[in-house]
């Protein structure tokens, strides 16, 4: 069965919804959102804990409270939402092909938006040595069992990977009754916000151990050890160093993949460093009409920063839809110094542009600058950078007018 | 009568459920032990799922001569069990003149072995083959196939199973008495009694003969590692490809051989251990495994990599002697009646079905095997809903609601063939024997999607407590109990 | 006596890193907003943190609900709220904000439902 839009939108989590939001309220009718889940609002659902809206709504909201506001907004302007639909395809003349319970669907559309979200690295994309007991969970398995599940995975937990997620689910575990040992990260500073090693783990008196990995896991059916060790500056284990720490169970916060298997299905191309799709300013990438917005694109921190992106994504829809791109983008951004990525990754130097990145080390007292050659275009000053905190800042389409190229790089001041 | 048979076998790898399917067409009660919680739980649940051609083995050797005979009868027994099997060809690379000779030693052996489809191609046809790996010349084995050998285990012991076999799982044999002409083996708590034994632990083949009182053989466990990788690299091998094997010289001759449903294998290694259950992986075999494989073929990246593991070989010969062993199936010549099958290594898997016949041809010169008239000789696996077309898919949904609903994401697998899985007629009930049957949690994502799902399908759908849920039986549980 | 102290703030993402003193009274540095100055001086005389949680459903479509203080409560009462939340269940269907415990343990502060959870009538 094939079935006519104007706009299709694969996943109702927050950038999905946002985007859906913003289309409806402008006006744009055909538009469906395709969710596989039976219920809207993504991975907001499972994030029980609070620090969500504090940008947007200027609220501290808890993960489905923040879902709600875009799920109740959605219901009034009556969007069409179809649950327990999943895309398995999509091909790059857009046509979108669906399972669900009443059939497989082909949808014929104009535009996109991609917004299906990210997966998790696994132990196996880890390559950790060791045997392969029972009770190594990602933290996203382990944060969907026990909040949503009510199911229990362990007693006690070595949680490897400081991310934000690894440090929410020690606090939401040590809650639970069970005993958080220890955070195991191997970076030399934590990889979630600051915020979150304060309320997660000092709260709790759980140890963080920096500067350390784990190199074996021992168990024969259900895990019994991890072995961890000190790591140099290379990430390399130090000889030695070997300390074993007895628990059954280890969950793994160790990074977020954008789940691009039906982008790059279609033929849209993808950046090998943020494994998101390469996008123009108006969040367009390869494939004419089809958008990307969201963790599908990039791995965001704050979901407020998704939904303004997602609205970004809509309006362009809109300017799409009703044939306003004449023009490709054709100044390419570049990643300069201490810029581990940067999107829109092109621009066209005639409009205002939301630059997102992250910086590839801890900064402090640094100027980010953007430089057109050697001429500066802006700067701006900034205390204290990390690679765990997203940075967005604005330009105006006159401080890029007559630019021929862009760089963006950290100068220290 | 309870508990009375005819022939108990045990071990449910490859080999045991052959010989159980084979002799399931006689008038016999045939019953098969298994220690574990499912069958294909040792090697024949870890390997490289290749279809050995036969000139790799020891002219003249029972290997050499069951491989080539079980590798041409292979693609008809996987129509017959629906089981995947594709025959993709082989290809054996040089990359030097040693390697050049090493090739020709190869093809002549390959001759004497009786291994059809055979032959030399140069730079320009391997690039045509295989347009990423490089090579100044290749042997093609025309013959080799790769099929999966979890399918091709569990179809074999549910065929067997359909004629009448029972299955006994978490039973691990621990005592073997004869008395009166009779067998009286002891396992998980009760007594079952037999007129033969057939040997088929695999591992632990050694440990059963000597519980019979045969304690003529040692096994010597032997690790092979391996990676998985994406589905992504498939486009960089059509089919399996090796190096030319340099004995003497470093390194591991590593192995690169496409899995039926598009990944990559890597390995295996070899190295002797301790302790016959070691299934670990190790950072140094691990690393020298990928680089040689980067080596064979460049577009490889560590970030292809989902997921490792490693198989261990039951060796007759030990690190000090090395050097060749062959299969040993013989009739026991200690215990009389006890059918011996140790030092089952690669090829065991493509020589299954003739050792299964050997074992029929043991069995009937001793005394007169009578066939059934109502042998069900072919089985239907679970349906690869992804394997449909667009309007076979919408036709199925539309009968069956579903298949509607994707349990897995990376794989495509969708909630009736996991519902299937689980309603297996042996009564696995563990979360790897779903996994191996429905192809779920072995995308890229492991399970990272669909392990909620599957759980909630098993408490939801069939009642089976959180606390009960296992990987792989036993102790393996995965969850404490409820949070709440 | 004068008391130093330096703390990170949780009040929004930002997480400034402020620097506290305590003499008679507390001076609060590096705060970009009021909203941290605040949180500085709890943490100094009444430290408070919001309770987020799940509490068991009954024969609701999902088998918990998530749940929050409706205003932060008092750090030090955090781990017996808890193991109340633990020993209650509530009947679906749960409404949105619905107030699934009232001023627990006298604190004036009620824990709400921060999702809905409709009946399941198919049981």
């Amino acid at each position: 069965m094939i079935i006519d839009r104007n706009v299709v939108i694969i996943g109702a989590g927050p950038a999905g919804l946002a985007a859906a939001v913003e289309l409806s309220k402008s006006g744009v009718d055909g538009v469906v959102v395709l969710e596989r889940e039976p219920y809207e609002g993504g991975i907001l659902n499972q994030c029980i804990h609070d620090g969500f809206g504090v940008i947007k709504f200027n609220e501290v909201l808890t993960g489905p409270e923040y879902a709600r506001r875009y799920i109740d907004e959605a219901n009034k302007l009556g969007i069409e939402i179809k649950k327990n639909s999943t895309v398995i395809s999509m091909s790059k003349d857009k046509e979108i092909t669906v399972l669900s319970p009443e059939g497989l669907l082909v949808y014929k559309t104009k535009a996109v938006i991609l917004a299906m979200g990210c997966r998790e690295r696994t132990r196996g994309a880890l390559s950790i040595p060791g045997a392969r007991p029972v009770g190594v969970f990602t933290a996203g398995v382990a944060q969907n069992l026990v909040n949503i599940k009510n199911i229990m995975i362990g007693k006690q937990v070595v949680i490897l990977g400081s991310g934000d997620i690894g440090l929410i689910m020690a606090r939401r575990l040590t809650l639970e009754g069970v005993k958080v040992i220890a955070v195991v990260e191997k970076m030399p500073y934590s990889n979630g916000l600051a915020r979150n090693v304060t309320q997660c783990l000092e709260d709790y008196g759980i140890p963080l151990m920096l500067s350390h990995t784990v190199v074996n896991i021992e168990g024969k059916e259900r895990l019994k050890s991890v072995t961890i060790a000190k790591v140099d500056d290379n990430g390399e284990p130090i000889p030695r160093t070997n300390k074993k720490i007895e628990c059954d169970t280890l969950i793994l916060s160790v990074g977020l993949i954008p789940e691009n298997e039906l982008s790059s299905g279609a033929g849209v191309e993808l950046d090998e460093l943020t494994q998101g799709a390469i996008v123009d300013e108006n969040l367009q990438t390869s494939i004419e009409g089809v958008f990307a917005c969201g963790n599908v694109l990039h791995v965001h921190d704050l979901v407020d920063h998704v939904s303004s992106e997602a609205e970004k994504a809509a309006r362009s829809v809109i300017t799409y839809l009703n044939n306003s791109y004449k023009d490709h983008d054709n100044i390419l951004v570049k990643a300069g110094d201490g810029i581990r990525y940067v999107i829109p990754h092109t621009i066209s130097g005639k409009k205002d542009v939301t630059f997102s990145m992250r910086v590839d080390r801890q900064w402090s007292n640094i100027k980010l600058c953007f430089k057109n050659g050697s001429n500066l275009i802006k700067s701006f000053n900034y205390k204290r950078l990390s690679p765990s905190e997203m940075v967005v800042v604005n330009l105006k389409g006159t401080d890029l007018k007559d630019i021929d190229g862009l760089e963006v790089s950290i100068d220290e001041v | 009568m309870k508990n009375f048979f005819d022939v108990i076998i045990i071990g449910a790898g490859a080999v045991g459920c052959a010989v159980a399917r084979e002799l399931s067409r006689y008038k016999l009660d045939i019953a098969v032990m298994e220690k574990e919680s499912d069958v294909a739980a040792g090697t024949s649940g870890r390997n490289s799922a290749v279809v050995h051609a036969g000139f790799n083995n020891k002219t003249g050797s029972l290997m050499a001569k069951l491989c080539v005979e079980g590798n041409l009868g292979f693609e008809k027994i996987c129509k017959e069990l629906d089981v995947p099997y594709k025959k993709t060809g082989k290809l054996v690379v040089a990359f030097d003149e040693s390697d050049i000779k090493g090739i020709e030693r190869l093809m002549d052996a390959g001759k004497k072995n009786g291994t059809p489809g055979l032959s030399f191609i140069d730079a320009d046809a391997v690039k045509k083959l295989e347009p990423y790996v490089g090579g100044i010349g290749a042997m093609l084995s025309s013959n080799t196939a790769i099929t999966n050998p979890f399918i091709y285990t569990v179809a074999l012991a549910e065929n067997a199973c359909a004629n009448g076999v029972k299955f006994y799982f978490d039973n691990e044999v621990r005592g073997i008495s004869r008395k009166d002409g009779k067998f009286r083996v002891s396992a998980g708590g009760e007594y079952y009694y037999s007129r033969y034994i057939i040997n088929a632990a695999g591992l632990y083949s050694d440990k059963v003969s000597a519980l019979a009182g045969d304690e003529g053989y040692k096994i010597y466990p032997c690790r092979g590692q391996y990676y998985i990788l994406d589905k992504r690299t498939s486009k960089f091998l059509n089919m399996p490809v090796y190096p030319v094997p340099r004995p003497g010289i470093g390194g591991l001759g590593v192995h690169l051989t496409p899995t039926i449903e598009g990944n990559i294998l890597i390995g295996p290694s070899a190295e002797y251990i301790k302790t016959k259950s070691d299934y670990s992986v190790t950072q140094d075999v691990m690393k020298q495994l990928f680089s040689e494989a980067k080596e064979l073929l460049p577009p490889i990246s560590m970030r292809d990599v989902i997921r490792n593991y490693s198989g261990i070989r039951s060796k007759l010969v030990g690190p000090k002697v090395g050097g060749f062993g062959d299969f040993v199936i013989e009739e026991s010549q200690v215990v009389p009646d006890l059918i011996q099958l140790i030092g089952i290594e690669s090829p065991g898997l493509t020589s299954s079905i003739p050792i299964s016949k050997k074992v029929r041809d043991i069995i009937g010169n001793k005394e007169n095997l009578v066939e059934k008239s109502d042998f069900i000789g072919e089985r239907k696996g679970v349906l690869e809903f992804r394997q449909l077309s667009t309007e076979e898919k919408d036709r199925l949904i539309r009968e069956c609601p579903e298949y509607g609903e994707i349990v897995c994401r990376c794989e495509q697998i969708t909630k009736r063939e996991i519902m299937d899985a689980i309603e297996n007629p042996l009564g696995v009930r563990t979360l790897a024997g779903i996994k191996y049957r429905a192809r779920a949690m072995m995308g890229r994502c492991q399970g990272g999607y669909c392990l909620t799902r599957i759980v909630e399908i098993l408490t939801k759908e069939y009642g089976i407590p959180v606390k009960e849920i296992t990987l792989r039986g036993k102790e393996s549980k995965l969850f404490t109990g409820k949070v709440k | 006596m004068k008391f130093e102290k330096e703390m990170t703030c949780i009040v929004c993402p930002n997480g400034c890193k402020l620097e506290v003193i305590q003499n008679d009274s507390i001076i609060v540095k590096n705060a970009l907003c009021p909203k941290g100055e605040e949180y500085a001086r709890n943490e100094m005389l009444n430290p408070v943190r919001n309770l987020t949680s799940t509490i068991r459903v009954l024969n609701g479509r999902l088998p918990l609900v998530s749940v929050r203080s409706s205003k932060p409560v008092p750090k030090g009462k955090l781990t017996e709220m808890i193991k109340i939340l633990s020993e209650i269940d509530v009947e679906a269907p749960v409404e949105f904000h619905q107030i699934v415990v009232k001023d627990i343990l006298g604190t004036g502060v009620d824990i709400i439902a921060t999702r809905e959870v409709l009946r399941d009538y198919i049981k």
